[in-house]
């Protein structure tokens, strides 16, 4: 046997008990976090959207903060939702952004800097990076890198 | 050597895992490699080795002294070694089977000095302690509900509970009750539990989401300190009530200590410790101070290696834009002979992260790093 370094060996053993993704999903994850179905999701973007048409842009990220979907009845509803979330925060101008950021929590801009990571890695975020990447900027700039490893740490994920 | 910093041993030149001071202060043990090296620091100016360690063939991750000054030392070798002084200043190392197949990670005594407890990447924390009719140390496992490498744990002052933290993101509380060994006395009247402590029963949990890096109890007013690795000092107690502050720099603490009620310090990643208050009536703990730290001015010096070229220019320390400044560098380099050079030390007295934290009395604690310098 040449390459016995790179057996398996917790293969072998039915009680490895390995680490799963759904071990870092467990139950207590979800404890007190509601679960938001397609209909709640489609409520939700509709006054994003009619806020985003009024220009009404402190509404829009005060929305996306306070009610951020973890939990959906499926994926597709929260992929759903972050196109939406996505194209509302485009429609803002860059000069709008930092006074908006400013006005924010500490925990507010936790929750938006998921949707803008997540943004930044679908297409149709990636053609709007400019305007996300100026979100980022002015959260970063208030923040500095709290918000960045808070993030990345994070297993309520958008 | 910052005016925080009371004193600072450079021991070794190899990182510091953990470090532990006997009852006094008077007697040091640092792990380096698979060392672990015992100093007499009565004297502070001049530490003396008396003893070293050797029997790990694995790095040492942890050590411990216990009231009596037995030390235990665990190691990434999968055993802890249980380390009897003997009068000679030698000490007689006794092997502990811990029967974990994973590095061992975090060890430490209970109280009273009899019983130890040892985390493990095997996802099991093992008890231990002296039998005297086989001469041999027990290991007992809790293995409930942990589901991943325990990095760190504390012993609460009564002896029996336990708590422990892991990469799962879980703050896990046992009974580490050992029958023969504690009373029930110990756990009279303790809030983190329903009277019965059989061991290895669940007593507690809290969800924090990610690694916890660091944990402690504070035993008068029963609460539970950690830290994790999204930068935040977390306080939760047996009723739920939790209280959170992020580090400011945004950078994770490795360790945390109570120096009283009211003060906790905590280091890691910032290379310098950081206190925090906590308002034990309120129930709230706030950021209050950094430790050992200068704020640097951040401009390079310029030394220049050849004095004909003198004209001095303004915009040395200016605003250039970053990649003009570099080819500009260069340029000095090439046509000058004009070398800048960056001044690349930390203003603190650590130079890298801070791995473990002590107590040593109500005013002073101590910290050990991943670099070679140690202070108190």
């Amino acid at each position: 046997m040449e390459d016995w370094r790179r057996i398996d060996i917790d293969a072998l053993d039915p009680e490895n008990g390995r680490l799963t993704a759904a071990d870092l999903t467990k139950p207590i994850l979800q404890t007190g976090e509601p679960v938001y179905s397609s209909q709640d999701v489609q409520g939700i973007m509709g006054s994003l959207r009619s806020y985003a048409s009024s220009g009404d842009f402190t509404s829009v990220v005060k929305l996306i903060t306070a009610q951020p979907v973890y939990f959906a009845d499926s994926e597709q509803t929260k992929d759903m939702y972050v196109k939406q979330v996505v194209e509302s925060l485009a429609q803002c101008r860059t000069m709008e952004i930092s006074k908006i950021v400013s006005g924010l929590t500490d925990s507010e801009c936790d929750v938006l800097i998921k949707f803008l990571y997540k943004g930044m890695s679908i297409p149709e975020g990636a053609k709007q990076g400019t305007i996300l990447l100026a979100w980022l900027d002015n959260i970063i700039e208030k923040n500095g890198s709290n918000s960045i490893i808070r993030y990345l740490t994070d297993r309520k994920t958008v | 050597m910052s005016k925080d910093a009371v004193n600072v041993f450079k021991l070794v030149k190899t990182p510091i895992y953990s470090h532990c001071f006997n009852h006094d202060n008077s007697v040091l043990a640092i792990t380096t490699e698979n060392n672990v090296l015992i100093f007499n620091v009565s004297q502070p100016s001049k530490p003396q080795l008396i003893a070293t360690l050797a029997d790990h063939d694995k790095t040492v991750t942890a050590v411990d002294i216990s009231v009596h000054g037995r030390i235990v030392t665990c190691s990434q070798d999968r055993n802890a070694i249980v380390w009897e002084p003997l009068s000679d200043g030698s000490y007689k190392p006794t092997l502990v089977l811990l029967r974990i197949n994973r590095a061992a990670t975090s060890a430490k005594w209970a109280p009273n000095g009899f019983k130890f407890a040892c985390g493990s990447s095997a996802r099991i924390v093992a008890v231990c302690y002296y039998e005297h009719e086989n001469d041999w140390w027990v290991s007992k496992h809790i293995k409930s509900e942990i589901k991943s490498s325990i990095t760190s744990l504390d012993w609460h002052d009564n002896g029996v509970v336990l708590a422990c933290g892991g990469t799962e993101g879980i703050v896990n509380v046992y009974s580490g009750f050992i029958k023969g060994l504690d009373k029930k006395e110990q756990v009279m009247n303790s809030p983190w539990g329903e009277g019965k402590y059989p061991f290895g029963l669940l007593l507690k949990q809290f969800y924090q989401g990610s690694w916890i890096h660091g944990i402690k109890f504070n035993a008068s007013l029963e609460k539970l300190a950690f830290v994790s690795h999204d930068a935040r000092l977390t306080i939760a107690d047996a009723q739920n009530n939790i209280a959170t502050v992020s580090n400011p720099s945004g950078l994770p603490l490795n360790d945390i200590v109570w120096v009283s009620d009211s003060k906790l310090v905590g280091a890691g990643f910032d290379c310098h410790p950081v206190e925090f208050s906590y308002d034990p009536n309120a129930g709230a703990v706030k950021f209050s101070k950094n430790i050992d730290k200068i704020v640097q001015s951040g401009v390079a010096k310029n030394i220049s290696l050849d004095n004909f070229d003198n004209e001095d220019d303004d915009q040395e320390n200016g605003q250039q834009t970053f990649g003009i400044s570099a080819l500009r560098k260069f340029k000095d380099m090439d046509l000058k002979g004009k070398v800048s050079v960056v001044d690349n030390e930390l203003g603190t007295t650590h130079q890298n992260t801070i791995t473990q934290l002590r107590v040593l009395n109500n005013s002073t604690v101590s910290s050990s790093g991943l670099d070679v310098c140690f202070f108190h």
